[in-house]
């Protein structure tokens, strides 16, 4: 069972990455208008 | 919301007012005063920075109208961005929001909104930005926090299962090392950022010396994690080879799950308040002496100033009208939905809708003074005001939590003695499990909801408390002028009973290109009958004091107005049309009369009705003549009624009757009546006419629907309801939990379940009295 000094830190680590790039999204305003980028699709691509 | 279009032309092509504002380091020196005044409401919703190639950027907040669809933002997103100088637009199509990144050297936000002007949009400063910024701020640092504990929880308890079904000595204890290490790596993320509020919040009460409700639930953490820390360290030091990590993560998890709800309640009542006060244009034109005009903030206007507002834009102060007709929607000031019409002479509100014609205004009263002003910190007021019995109960909740932490430490001194292995479990169990949260929401969190409710109905509550004094109401106290009739006339009789076509065609032709009262009045009541369209007038004028005037197609001329006026003078069939205060003639003679009288509120009986269902007194109280109010009384299915009573005489009635025992709600206009609104349990003063700050009522009818009233009675005794549900529940819930943690029955995680459980479930059962109560079918 030694693998699992490797598989628990690593999934230690990789908890924490997923909570670092959850943050990232709610700071970033992501979750604010979450109607918007449905409706992106309907619209003519004239930014493009 | 949309300004006219004349006002944009306007607005864009003078951009030289605007100019130095925009480009404060070219034209600042040349106009420094000009360019202060105006650069100062500029940085109200613009933040400078300067970008990476050394240029000059704002971002604006601006607030957009013209919006019709989703599929606008992209559009309107596209025409800004082909404009130079925009770097980046966004438009968020849910709040109607556009945030902007531009450098003024190279284009003015007057120019910007000139290029929208073509396709029907527009922008206005958002000035009430900065409060929804800390509002989102607020609220993603509240979901990140909860993410954080909630996800971490997950993890945490994943780690920690393994020590749960394992028998002892099965896992190595290298392994089980390991197990606790990765509790506690993931759980101080927990500790240091999702509990940190907690912490900040109990150290400020700690050294404020006034025990809140963060004191334990902070302690409680702490002891847990530093116990588990220890044991983590150490196992088999002094802390034992107990951790009670996933207990913190859940604890955590749960309570600020519970407080996100709230949080996310208190922003909507926020949102509301905001959508009421938000209204005001951004820019005016102001007259100046001279016969120039300049366009100038909302802000800079003062009393005494002459502003012109065109058809379609909202007023900008509280002001008397000096020129010009229009008719006003003052919705949203009053509730009333039909327009108001003004004349020289009559009173516009600040934040009133200009549906027709150009007005000219004397501002008499800007800002903070104004009646909408008025109402918003009415509601902001109710809404932060902590109502007497809730300054009791924090203080009881100040002696109820340091019984609490004795009653912990004294657990732990115990189970010290008994069975020292438990003893960190049994004190951080009492101090989860009896924070009162719940105790100390049941009510507020029950009052806020039904508030909320009831000011969407048009009930606007001056007072939290006035929601329980509601709901023990026995009798109900009403003045007639202005409360039970409506301030408007209202068609009594008319002369000869039926219509010819021809008079019917005629006197809507006329009354319609009127907004005196008794013309609104007359097209009300002629509005169900059928008349040929009204083709041809020609030369309809309206001669002030007398009536209107004007010519048919076939070249007779028709006068409406004053029975004098429009009978020719020659009072030959005065006497048939009696009383009549408006007369229709047709070359010299009269073709019909009508007489208006006070009359019943549109569902003022049906209001009676149901008050009475409800097993309420109604009496009637009025200054008026006794024959008036005996009519009114009989209208509204027979109320007792008093008449010609003076102020004093209603307030010794009022007296009387609570010295009978009797629980009064007094319904006045607000004017006469303060004395009665004062003294009664509960006031309700109908809006329209009063002034706010005068007005001692509990609560405000800003519309002038009775309806709102039956259902404010109704939703008090259900508040009433669920506040005493929920006090029972918090205080039933603590009574089975406080000894199961003593006897250490309860672990932490179980008290922290059952802690946040009950929040939640207290704060759900207060949020059903705001939902269910949306008003129905007239929303």
């Amino acid at each position: 069972m030694d693998i699992l000094y490797l598989l628990i830190p690593l999934s230690v680590v990789l908890v924490l990455v997923l909570l670092a790039v959850f943050g990232w999204a709610v700071n970033d305003g992501q979750l604010e208008s979450l109607d918007r980028e449905g409706q992106r699709i309907l619209e003519d691509d004239v930014q493009a | 919301m949309l300004p006219a279009p004349a006002a944009i032309a306007s607005a864009g092509a003078p951009g030289a007012d605007a100019a130095p504002a925009n480009r404060p380091g070219l034209d600042a020196s040349l106009t420094r005063s000009a360019a202060r005044d105006a650069a100062q409401p500029l940085d109200a919703f613009t933040e400078w920075r300067t970008a990476a190639d050394g240029t000059r950027l704002g971002r604006s907040r601006l607030k957009l109208s013209g919006m019709h669809c989703a599929a606008c933002a992209g559009l309107i997103e596209a025409m800004l961005q082909a404009q130079p100088g925009v770097r980046w637009a966004q438009v968020n199509a849910a709040t109607q929001a556009l945030t902007l990144d531009w450098a003024p050297g190279a284009i003015t936000l007057d120019e910007l909104r000139h290029s929208l002007a073509g396709a029907g949009y527009d922008f206005a400063p958002d000035l009430a930005g900065p409060a929804r910024d800390l509002r989102r701020r607020e609220h993603r640092q509240a979901l990140w926090r909860w993410f954080a504990a909630g996800f971490l929880m997950m993890q945490v308890m994943m780690l920690a299962w393994p020590s749960y079904v394992a028998a002892p000595g099965e896992i190595p204890p290298d392994q089980a090392a390991l197990l606790r290490w990765g509790q506690w790596v993931l759980t101080l993320p927990v500790m240091l950022l999702s509990a940190g509020p907690f912490f900040r919040a109990a150290l400020l009460q700690l050294r404020t010396r006034r025990l809140g409700m963060d004191v334990p639930v902070a302690l409680g953490l702490a002891v847990a994690f530093v116990a588990g820390s220890g044991a983590t360290l150490d196992p088999g030091g002094p802390f034992g080879h107990e951790v009670y990590f996933d207990s913190i993560t859940m604890f955590v998890s749960f309570l600020l799950g519970a407080r996100y709800l709230e949080l996310r309640a208190r922003h909507r009542a926020a949102e509301a308040l905001e959508q009421a006060a938000d209204v005001l244009p951004g820019k005016v034109e102001r007259l100046r002496p001279g016969g120039m005009t300049e366009w100038v903030e909302t802000g800079q206007l003062a009393p005494g100033d002459l502003v012109r507002v065109a058809a379609g834009q909202r007023i900008p102060a509280d002001a008397r009208v000096e020129g010009g007709r229009g008719a006003v929607d003052e919705s949203l000031l009053t509730g009333e939905s039909r327009p108001v019409s003004k004349a020289p002479g009559d009173e516009v509100l600040a934040g009133s809708l200009n549906l027709a014609g150009v007005l000219t205004l004397r501002v008499v009263r800007t800002g903070e003074s104004t009646r909408l002003a008025g109402i918003g910190q009415l509601m902001a007021q109710a809404f932060q005001d902590r109502p007497a019995t809730l300054r009791m109960a924090d203080r009881v909740a100040g002696w109820f939590l340091a019984a609490v932490l004795m009653l912990a430490a004294a657990a732990a001194l115990v189970w010290q003695l008994l069975d020292p292995s438990k003893a960190v479990a049994v004190a951080v169990s009492v101090l989860i499990v009896t924070c009162p949260c719940a105790l100390s929401l049941a009510a507020p969190a029950a009052w806020v909801a039904a508030a909320g409710s009831l000011a969407r109905r048009g009930l606007l509550l001056a007072r939290l408390e006035a929601i329980e004094a509601l709901s023990q109401v026995d009798r109900i106290v009403v003045d007639k002028t202005g409360t039970l009739t409506d301030p408007a006339p209202r068609m009594s009789r008319q002369w000869p009973l039926t219509l010819d076509a021809g008079a019917t065609a005629a006197a809507k032709a006329l009354a319609g290109a009127s907004r005196h009262p008794l013309s609104r009045a007359l097209m009300t009541a002629l509005e169900r009958l059928a008349a040929p369209m009204a083709e041809a007038w020609t030369s309809i004028e309206e001669l002030s004091g007398r009536g209107l005037r004007g010519v048919d197609a076939e070249g007779r001329e028709w006068r409406l107005g004053s029975p004098r006026w429009a009978s020719g003078e020659t009072a030959s069939r005065l006497d048939a049309i009696g009383d009549a205060q408006i007369v229709l003639s047709c070359e010299g003679v009269v073709r019909a009369a009508w007489t208006f009288d006070e009359a019943l509120r549109e569902g003022a009986a049906a209001a009676l009705g149901a008050w009475r269902a409800m097993g309420m007194e109604i009496d009637l109280l009025s200054g008026d003549a006794p024959a008036r109010v005996a009519a009114i009384a009989e209208c509204a299915g027979g109320l007792r009624w008093r008449a010609a009573a003076s102020p004093e005489a209603k307030l010794d009635h009022v007296a009387a009757l609570q010295a009978r025992g009797h629980r009064v709600l007094m319904i006045g206009d607000g004017i006469n009546d303060a004395p009665v609104l004062a003294r009664a349990q509960v006031s309700i003063a109908m809006g329209q006419g009063a002034d706010l700050a005068k007005a001692r009522a509990d609560a405000l009818l800003l519309s002038d629907r009775l309806d709102a009233i039956t259902a404010a009675l109704r939703l008090a005794r259900r508040t009433r309801r669920v506040v005493r549900q929920n006090l029972a529940w918090s205080a039933l819930y603590n009574a089975v939990c406080v000894p199961m943690a003593l006897a250490g029955w309860l672990p932490p995680w179980a008290a922290g379940l059952g802690m946040a459980m009950s929040s939640l479930l207290v704060v759900g059962n207060a949020a059903r009295l705001g939902r269910e109560t949306a008003p129905d079918g007239d929303r």
